[in-house]
């Protein structure tokens, strides 16, 4: 009789526990973010914003790779996570759309797409382009007067001394380098460019500046800490090669509709992030290695989002 | 074998930088040699160092053995020490963001010296909680010193520094999943190791397929797993209320038990076919039922290779676990990913080593468990 009793209290406990975590867990916006620095950042941002504003958060932040990102989204797992404008190519494989090139029609694109087929909101981005960009050595881009793709192109035609170093995904696949390639009329021959096996700008970045195999140009992202900090100059994009890459957050239509301040919440401090901005704060986090939780609270703090 | 620790630690230590110094967390550092961080009253740390160079051509006696796990030891806190002093100087005239890391040196001395006192262990042939004792002692040693702060300099503690919270969920999400896999396996592989015993055919068809699925790739694996369980946790609705997903802690674990149902299934079976006929048969003879033979006699002859298999899976999950950080599992895996991405070299060992001292532990739990259950009366 008595360890039925026990064994009663038991599973009600349990029992108990178990719907409190669910009923938790039914109102906490779960936020999670890429496995890179940036989406630490914004990730970061977002709880910051949420949890200030009285919202229960999980925080899922550097799940994986987009991929699994975007299947976790798709299928309620998640319920907010900041993604680049320019992947609603991939996502809705549209990459011959030339609407992707320029900022504002992406992200209309984008939003208009995910709203209507998947009830995903994109709430205001930010004004940076996270895309490919080449960076040069300083000293190599001072000496041949090189600061955009045009010089750069024309500089390699004239057989400048070039060695890429880059990923086997922006040398191949046809919106990176081949897209460079085409719009501004030059090749880069096997011998001049380093490919690695992974996407990783940080080791192409270092090999750039220390040159590191003769390498003196590197693949980066519009965005990455490492360009403001190391002596590299980021060739411009004038005749819009690429895809523009802007940073915002995307959410469940459901979690916004629970709680629509979100918006009100997350609008101004996206719309406060520039290139320049987002640069600083990623080398804070990537080259000085403060604690991204830190580098965000401090950024929110300063600018009067967080009180 | 001593011989050849001492000439690789001698070679590594010397050869290679003991430190390195960057500026940033970015940028290659330059090379601190093992000399530029002994001088003076620290000289006193290489002491050990010199006993363990020694140590090859003492003669072969206990007490040689005993002096060499002594020196081994002191030796691994002593490197420590003056690697996280040497750190501490230079941070006070260095910017913050610079960083010292430890060198290829280091890690060269620290393995030699660590493999000189398994080595010595295994010489004085030392029970599985002798060892266990020692490993603690040096773990604690380590342990205070960090504590103290006398590390706290060094380019891996920062990170740690810059990420405690994150670093503590990581371990507990990475032993919960370790956990939360090896228990299914258990509870599904020990019966079907009972049966495949039993029953030659069984046996025959299980083998060769839990063989198969030990060679697909472990991330192929996770991938193939994402599709089918979305779709399952899409159509039943209170599946995916129980947390069952396409991605994170559900295909990890369900991939980690397909992986350890090897080692506990044929270790189940070894372990069963090694009980000797004639102990079976003199318990039948003293009027044992079925059930009793199996709980008295036959489980506990076949439990050390049982545990051995124990061993086996849980040091091959925790590794596992790691790559699981991929499909969004978290753990300490992300941490090495996120230290890979970053290409940060000492978050990627902030990840890393705590893994390895993780089966460390778990290995030396195990063989403790299994010293027990071989000096219980059977």
């Amino acid at each position: 009789m008595r360890v039925g009793l026990a064994r009663t209290m038991m599973a009600a406990a349990v029992a108990l526990a178990l719907t409190a975590a669910a009923a938790f867990a039914q109102d906490a916006v779960r936020v999670a973010s890429k496995i890179d620095t940036e989406g630490a950042l914004l990730g970061n941002m977002m709880l910051e914003m949420l949890e200030a504003g009285g919202i229960k958060t999980i925080n899922k932040l550097q799940l994986g790779p987009t991929n699994i990102l975007r299947s976790a989204i798709i299928a309620g797992e998640i319920d907010a996570y900041p993604e680049y404008t320019g992947n609603g190519a991939i996502f809705y494989s549209l990459q011959s759309d030339p609407a992707w090139q320029n900022a504002e029609r992406g992200y209309a694109r984008i939003k208009a797409l995910d709203g209507a087929r998947r009830n995903l909101v994109w709430l205001a981005p930010a004004p940076a382009d996270n895309s490919w960009v080449i960076a040069l050595r300083k000293d190599v881009a001072t000496e041949n007067k090189l600061a955009s793709m045009a010089d750069f192109a024309g500089w390699v035609r004239a057989g400048g001394a070039v060695r890429l170093a880059a990923s086997a995904e922006f040398v191949e696949s046809p919106a990176a380098l081949p897209a460079f390639e085409r719009a501004y009329d030059f090749t880069l021959r096997q011998s001049q460019v380093l490919t690695l096996a992974g996407g990783n700008t940080a080791v192409t970045i270092r090999a750039a500046a220390e040159g590191i195999s003769g390498v003196d140009a590197a693949m980066a992202y519009g965005t990455d800490g490492a360009l403001a900090v190391l002596d590299l100059v980021v060739l411009s994009d004038p005749k819009k090669a690429q895809v523009v890459y802007a940073p915002a957050p995307v959410l469940r239509g459901a979690v916004l509709d629970r709680y629509p301040q979100i918006k009100d919440a997350f609008d101004p401090v996206f719309k406060s992030l520039d290139q320049a901005t987002l640069r600083r704060l990623n080398a804070q986090i990537a080259v000085d290695g403060e604690a991204p939780r830190q580098v965000a609270h401090d950024y929110l703090k300063a600018r009067g989002f967080l009180k | 074998m001593l011989l050849v620790l001492a000439c690789i630690g001698l070679a590594t230590g010397l050869g290679l930088a003991f430190l390195t110094h960057a500026p940033n967390r970015l940028v290659s550092g330059r090379p601190i040699p093992l000399t530029a961080v002994v001088g003076g009253a620290s000289l006193v740390a290489l002491l050990p160092g010199v006993a363990l160079l020694a140590g090859p051509f003492l003669p072969q006696r206990r007490s040689a053995h005993r002096l060499v796990a002594a020196a081994a030891a002191a030796f691994l806190v002593a490197l420590l020490w003056r690697a996280g002093a040497q750190a501490a100087a230079l941070a006070e005239i260095a910017p913050r963001a610079a960083r010292t890391s430890l060198g290829g040196g280091f890690w060269g001395l620290f393995i030699c010296a660590a493999l000189a006192l398994v080595d010595a262990e295994h010489r004085l042939r030392l029970r599985p909680s002798a060892r266990f004792i020692a490993g603690a002692a040096v773990a604690g040693a380590i342990l205070l010193l960090a504590g103290s702060g006398a590390l706290d300099q060094l380019a891996i503690v920062r990170e740690y520094a810059a990420r405690r919270s994150v670093f503590a969920d990581a371990v507990i999400r990475h032993v919960a999943i370790v956990f939360g896999a090896l228990v299914p396996t258990v509870l599904l592989g020990a019966p079907l190791g009972i049966l495949a015993q039993r029953r030659p055919a069984l046996r025959a068809a299980l083998f060769p397929a839990l063989n198969l699925v030990q060679t697909i790739p472990s991330i192929a694996l996770f991938g193939l797993l994402i599709a089918p369980l979305s779709a399952l946790a899409g159509y039943f609705p209170g599946l995916a209320a129980l947390g069952v997903a396409g991605v994170g802690v559900t295909p990890a674990v369900i991939a980690l038990v397909l992986y350890s149902l090897l080692p506990i299934v044929r270790n189940t079976a070894a372990g069963l076919d090694a009980v000797s006929a004639a102990s079976v048969e003199a318990a039948r003879g003293i009027g044992m039922r079925r059930g009793q033979i199996f709980r008295y006699v036959e489980m506990p002859l076949a439990l050390p290779v049982f545990l051995s298999g124990l061993r086996i899976a849980t040091v091959q999950a925790v590794g596992l676990v790691a790559v699981a950080a991929l499909i969004g599992a978290g753990g300490l895996g992300a941490i090495m990913f996120q230290g890979l991405f970053a290409d940060a070299l000492d978050l990627v060992l902030l990840g890393a080593v705590p893994i390895i001292l993780l089966a460390l532990a778990a290995d030396a739990l195990l063989d403790l468990a299994g010293e027990r259950g071989r000096r219980r009366p059977a």
